[in-house]
């Protein structure tokens, strides 16, 4: 078994996107992979054959795997409702009662093992950004589950909003030692325009921080389902008659361009590293 | 030189004179400018901030050369000096004295501002609404605040009373810090045409279309450098605090040593900066400390302090990250914002927002290069419900569809047919009101004609929506930028603002408004009350409530009540809360001790 894990330097990166596109790439190379996220803050959810409740953003990477989703897939899924209160659901089924967070890393840990019993290549997607620092101690999504899992770990930034590089370094700097070991590159995300007059600044955030570039993805405006309540009514193309055909042929065409805009032979050889 | 020294002499002995609007060469300086020192009795005063000594082209001599200072021409100044002269019966240009007083005029008036750059971790970290905060707290203060930005990139653009083009959010600052608004506070607008090509608006006017290379390659280094530094100059000499806005992030590294808009234009007027960081969308520790560890050593030490904005809940849970943050940088976190809802005009064409009212439904197409979204937020004062579409099947329970302005009228256009929108306009004709805005009014009529290849890449001629009998040509490449004011249908205040390139000619229709022409006035826009068809160039059309009546009636569903509020009066309210807000979260012995402290 294998694993990569994406972290992003903010919540709406497009952590889901770039796993769901890798999880489709290595699918179409004959790769037997697996998506994963320990936790999902969402209430974009769905239910899985045998009724457990789990993120989209997962069932979505499933079925660009070619797999049914399962809700190991996301062991944890925390509900906002009203006023700050939150619904807890582990492993597909609501939870209560105290000592949640703890129990739910554990439960979640036997779902990635029990998935990497069953797949040999493992896609994990962090959660939020990765260096919430007023969260270190409370944050299983992140670090925690890259430690555990011994996964390799790229960062993933937003360059439409401004800011990138001061992101993805900030994110790397914040990030204790030990963490900062398992982390080997970062990814910018949603560039428009021509991506040469970046060049200067990317080897600068190599430089500073040993990180390696794997690529700059351009913005394209192919609409996937939306994990994340800021993207509602976000614009883009959707055509078709079953919705998840229509997503899963934007997925193609986003895997097509990560093809020619992204080194996948590298991050795929980040995590035959990663092989324990 | 005898001759000036009577006009001196003439001067001294006259009374306080004003702006003179007979002469033929006013306003020679600046709109207001005093005229009562046309000739100055304290030439040459040598003073390097005012002038300068170059070589006279007629004797090749060094001479003295003040062509553009503007101090004497202030009206506080020239007052003052009327006083001081009068007060030691000074009627001589040789009088030894005026020395002794030109010297206590500078002391009191040729100060510099204080300045206060607003930077952000992102684009949409808040910068403008802090940057707006600020202006309020400070001219509540009693201080002469002036907002700037060096650059602006959006298509939400306002016309100032001496129809210069800036944009929306400087002007909401204007607003904020009680100053009537002129070009100076955003000498540079971007104005994105498509294809990453931007109109470059330049004091107001149209300079130049640039790319993005271009932009910096050529005009930023030349022109853009010289056009902030001396915008900058002139607020710093007029004000108490001049509070700049970044654009964007300040540390886009790739970009660094030729931004104008950020740690370019703060390093130019010795700015104070504070880092705001959006904590909504994650990452905010991460951005803030990249941000400034990006940047070269000496801007960093700039950096006094760092907001947190846009925080739903309890900030308390954030403690222990602002103190590592802190301990990290060295640099102070002032305070936590809280996630406000305020009313107040969005900027950038990604807060074009829908309003969640219980009245009317108004559809306003999403056009791919809207602008002047703004144009709406009045209608919140009424409860409507304005949501942005962008399929025709949307406009179907409408009460009201609108096809808004644009950047370019004639691509818009094509999107509008590719979506299908004409043919479901031409069936709601007669059954819901129609109005087009500025471009969305071109739209609607039979032709646009662009023989001059104004809008697209070659010369064109494209049959429009055909709801209205109205032909556009684009036959200039001027631009029409004013502000108007005049009678909504019924004879109701209307209040707003052109900006467009080509002219309509109207066959048949009524006018939708009667704008005040000089002394006279003019017709403009189209009405078809029968079929409910309106079309205007007006922007800001809804902002006074005699429009908004007329047009909600006619849906159907009038005002929520009889007298509707002035959108200016919710905008004042707005701008008071936030500034209450603002003195309620930061810091202000941090912000007001340690860096509003260099009073003079």
């Amino acid at each position: 078994m294998s694993s990569l894990m994406m972290v992003g330097a903010s919540s709406a990166a497009g952590k889901s996107t770039v796993c769901a596109m890798l999880c489709r790439l290595m699918r179409r190379r004959g790769m037997d992979v697996v998506p994963y996220k320990t936790l999902n803050l969402s209430l974009n959810s769905f239910v899985d054959r045998d009724g457990g409740e789990m993120g989209m953003s997962q069932a979505f990477q499933a079925w660009a795997c070619g797999l049914e989703p399962d809700c190991r897939m996301n062991p944890v899924l925390i509900k906002p409702h009203a006023e700050g209160r939150m619904q807890t659901v582990i492993a597909g089924r609501v939870a209560d009662g105290s000592g949640l967070r703890e129990r739910a890393f554990a439960e979640a840990m036997g779902c990635f093992r029990s998935l990497s019993d069953e797949h040999q290549h493992i896609v994990v997607e962090g959660s939020g950004s990765a260096a919430e620092i007023n969260l270190r101690h409370s944050d299983i999504a992140n670090m925690r589950t890259a430690r555990a899992t011994a996964s390799p770990v790229v960062i993933v930034g937003d360059i439409d909003s401004g800011g990138v590089f001061a992101g993805i370094y900030g994110t790397y700097m914040l990030l204790p030692e030990e963490d900062r070991a398992l982390v080997k590159g970062f990814i910018i995300n949603r560039f428009r325009g021509d991506a040469s007059i970046l060049d200067a600044a990317l080897r600068r955030i190599e430089e500073e921080t040993g990180m390696r570039c794997f690529g700059v993805m351009p913005y394209l405006p192919f609409r996937l389902p939306s994990e994340d309540s800021l993207d509602m009514g976000a614009p883009g193309e959707l055509e078709g008659e079953d919705v998840r055909g229509a997503w899963m042929d934007n997925l193609d065409r986003l895997a097509d361009e990560a093809e020619r805009s992204l080194d996948v032979d590298g991050l795929l050889s980040l995590m035959k590293d990663s092989t324990a | 030189m005898q001759w000036v020294k009577e006009e001196v002499r003439d001067e001294l002995k006259s009374g306080h004179r004003g702006p003179d609007e007979s002469c033929q060469y006013h306003p020679c300086h600046f709109d207001g400018q005093d005229c009562s020192w046309c000739f100055c009795p304290f030439y040459p005063c040598h003073r390097p901030e005012l002038g300068a000594t170059v070589v006279s082209k007629r004797s090749g001599e060094p001479v003295w050369s003040c062509v553009d200072c503007e101090f004497l021409h202030r009206q506080d100044v020239s007052r003052a000096a009327r006083e001081l002269i009068r007060g030691e019966g000074i009627e001589d240009p040789d009088d030894p004295r005026l020395a002794g007083i030109f010297d206590e005029l500078i002391a009191r008036f040729n100060t510099r501002a204080k300045a206060l750059m607003v930077l952000g971790a992102t684009s949409d970290a808040g910068k403008s609404i802090v940057a707006t905060a600020l202006c309020r707290v400070l001219s509540d203060m009693g201080y002469a605040v002036a907002p700037f930005k060096s650059q602006n990139m959006s298509l939400n653009s306002f016309v100032t009373r001496g129809g210069d083009e800036i944009s929306r959010a400087q002007h909401l600052q204007a607003l904020a810090a009680r100053m009537e608004p002129d070009h100076h506070v955003n000498p540079i607008l971007l104005k994105p045409k498509g294809d990453a090509v931007s109109q470059v608006v330049v004091e107001g006017r149209p300079y130049a279309d640039h790319d993005v290379r271009s932009y910096y390659e050529e005009f930023v280094p030349g022109e853009g450098t010289a056009v902030m530094r001396r915008n900058i100059e002139y607020l710093m000499r007029k004000n108490d605090y001049v509070v700049m806005e970044g654009a964007g992030s300040p540390a886009e590294i790739n970009i660094y040593h030729c931004d104008i808009a950020n740690m370019g234009a703060a390093k130019a007027a010795g700015a104070d900066c504070i880092l705001v960081v959006n904590i909504e969308k994650g990452g905010a520790f991460a951005y803030a400390y990249g941000t400034i560890m990006l940047m070269p050593e000496e801007d960093r030490s700039m950096v006094k302090g760092i907001l947190i904005n846009n925080m739903r809940g309890d900030a308390s849970c954030l403690d222990e990250g602002i103190k590592e943050l802190e301990g990290r940088l060295g640099v102070p976190v002032l305070g936590v914002l809280p996630h406000l809802d305020l009313k107040l005009p969005k900027e950038d064409s990604l807060g074009c927002r829908d309003i969640d009212g219980e009245g009317a439904v108004v559809a306003v197409i999403r056009l791919p290069r809207l602008s002047n979204f703004t144009d709406f937020d009045a209608l919140e004062l009424e409860g409507a419900n304005v949501r942005f579409v962008d399929d025709p099947a949307e406009l179907s329970d409408a009460d009201m569809a609108v096809i808004p302005g644009s950047k370019n009228t004639i691509g818009d256009l094509e999107w509008l047919k590719g979506k299908g929108f004409p043919e479901k306009l031409r069936e709601l004709k007669g059954k819901v009101p129609i109005l087009g805005i500025c471009g969305g009014y071109q739209m609607m009529g039979d032709r646009i004609d662009d023989p001059l290849a104004v809008e697209g890449p070659a010369p064109s001629s494209t049959e429009g929506i055909g709801l209205l009998r109205l032909s556009t040509v684009f036959d200039s490449r001027e631009k029409s930028t004013v502000q108007v004011e005049g009678e909504a249908p019924g004879g109701g205040r209307l209040r707003g603002y052109e900006i467009h390139m080509g002219r309509s000619d109207r066959h048949g229709h009524a006018p939708l408004f009667r704008l005040k022409n000089g002394d006279g006035w003019r017709d403009e826009g189209c009405l078809d009350e029968e079929m409910m068809l309106m079309g205007s160039y007006v922007h800001g059309l809804f902002d006074l409530p005699a429009f908004r009546a007329f047009a909600l009636s006619m849906a159907g569903k009038g005002p929520k009540d009889g007298e509707g509020d002035d959108h200016d009066d919710s905008v004042e309210e707005g701008l008071d809360r936030l500034a209450e807000a603002f003195r309620a979260a930061v810091d202000e012995d941090a912000l007001l001790g340690g860096m509003l402290g260099a009073l003079r």
